[in-house]
């Protein structure tokens, strides 16, 4: 339960932390908060060769809304300051609904919005819901810095498009609408655990009329999973009605089981939830601004 | 084969310390190991069972997912440094009066974590206490005395800092 011995380095700027990274080649890895990073490597399912603690990088620290209203979120913000409102709101409360959820408090306190979408869990949360919003990612790179959606950014278990010598600096959130509301469920057995079903969907709606929906879903595959039968079903509906006969749309987007544990009574039970999930999640009151 | 050391300076109960650790050592293992404050404990070490918390800069925080190195100019509070601290202090009281510990393992995270959550919210529910502790596991008690000190230690400090 003790961690591999490695080198370790302190990068006062990302600047610095790229450098690391390319000097210290493949083995390298970033250590923001640390919370998925550390359990792995007392765990030993890691076992990189230098640790390049990125938590005196001034540069990744703050967060701030943008002239178009964009909201911008340094890659080492944590979880709590966003629970706890301490960034612009951009999304009428939602990112700060979910937080909250996050873990537990002393998580809270030190995970990182960069390091949980560096991490790609496909139960996490902001891999869900910054894939909802639309958000885009700023990379550095040695050779510069690019935008990714963030949709773009998750291609399997754990694993994103980033190269070994990049990182997260940011991510930028595009402010909701007026006309936005969104509704959001994550179901664990106990609180605090990763979820084992976990939902967002985001409506545009125009007297009382959805015009447009972004509905995710999230611990159902590698990635998080866009339920395009069920936003196509939803528009042109009455909000009140958004979840009435939805279930089939919800079970033609869910994913078809297969490998080792398909037709399993766990399996049966995981697509049942999902199914479940989503139709509460459209049940639910949707946030009005 | 040991890896690098790293010199750090870090507070630890109002008290400076400078020492060379191992790039790897956890601040769990470097409170208990280096500075003998055997009061955190270690049970899962990797961050769900709640035993090895302290406060990190006033916050609560894992301290077996915490490398010490990272921990250089910090401040970090243990049980021990919550002698003396008004809302540990009732908390301790009321763990004693509702029975909230058997084997008392888990204990030292319970106090921490409490001191945390009723500095943040005075006046918990009993449904926001029970969630807000939900990271702290213990395998006696079942939680109902927990609770019930968690709930009492609220009041009672509620009712000595309120004036008039």
């Amino acid at each position: 339960m003790k961690p591999p011995a490695f080198r370790y380095v302190r990068a006062a700027s990302s600047d610095e932390a790229v450098d690391h990274l390319v000097r210290a080649g493949a083995d390298a890895a970033l250590l923001a908060g640390g919370q998925s990073l550390m359990p792995m490597l007392n765990l030993r399912l890691s076992a990189p060769d230098m640790l390049v603690d990125i938590n005196a990088a001034e540069d990744l620290q703050s967060a701030e809304l943008l002239d178009d209203g964009t909201l911008r979120v340094g890659a080492g913000v944590v979880h709590s300051a966003v629970e706890d409102g301490l960034i612009p709101d951009a999304t009428n409360g939602l990112l700060a609904h979910v937080a909250a959820g996050i873990g537990y408090r002393a998580i809270r306190n030190r995970g990182t919005v960069g390091g949980s979408l560096a991490h790609a869990d496909p139960s996490g949360e902001w891999p869900l819901i910054m894939s909802a919003v639309g958000a885009a990612v700023t990379i550095k790179s040695p050779t510069g810095s690019r935008r990714l959606p963030v949709r773009e950014l998750f291609v399997g278990y754990y694993t994103t498009v980033l190269a070994e010598n990049e990182l997260i600096v940011d991510v930028r959130v595009p402010p909701m609408r007026p006309t936005n509301r969104w509704s959001y469920r994550k179901f664990a057995r106990k609180v605090g655990e990763f979820a084992q079903s976990i939902c967002v969907a985001i409506l545009d709606v125009h007297e009382g009329e959805i015009t447009g929906a972004d509905v995710w879903l999230g611990a159902a595959a590698d990635v998080p999973l866009r339920l395009t039968t069920v936003e196509a079903a939803l528009v042109g509906r009455p909000v009140e009605s958004a979840s009435d006969d939805i279930r089939d749309a919800v079970i033609e987007d869910l994913p078809e089981s297969s490998g080792v544990g398909a037709g399993s009574a766990e399996e049966r039970y995981l697509q049942h939830l999902r199914a479940v999930t989503v139709c509460r999640t459209l049940d639910q009151e949707l946030s009005r601004r | 084969m040991s890896g690098q050391d790293v010199t750090i300076t870090l507070t630890v109960n109002d008290e400076e310390v400078t020492l060379p650790v191992e790039a790897r050592t956890s601040l769990a293992d470097l409170l208990r190991d280096h500075l003998g404050l055997t009061g955190t404990r270690l049970g899962c070490e990797h961050g769900v069972c709640g035993a090895c918390t302290v406060l990190m800069d006033g916050v609560a925080a894992r301290s077996c997912i915490q490398l010490a190195a990272t921990c250089d100019g910090r401040h970090i509070t243990t049980v021990e440094g919550l002698e003396g601290d008004p809302i540990a202090d009732r908390l301790r009281d009321e763990f004693r009066n509702h029975h909230g510990l058997q084997c008392g393992f888990c204990t030292a995270g319970m106090i921490v974590s409490s001191t945390d959550l009723l500095r943040r919210k005075p006046a918990p529910s009993e449904t926001a206490c029970r969630t807000e502790l939900a990271g702290n596991l213990c395998r006696c008690t079942g939680y109902v005395g927990i609770v019930r000190a968690v709930m009492a230690a609220a009041e009672a400090h509620r009712s000595a800092t309120t004036p008039g």
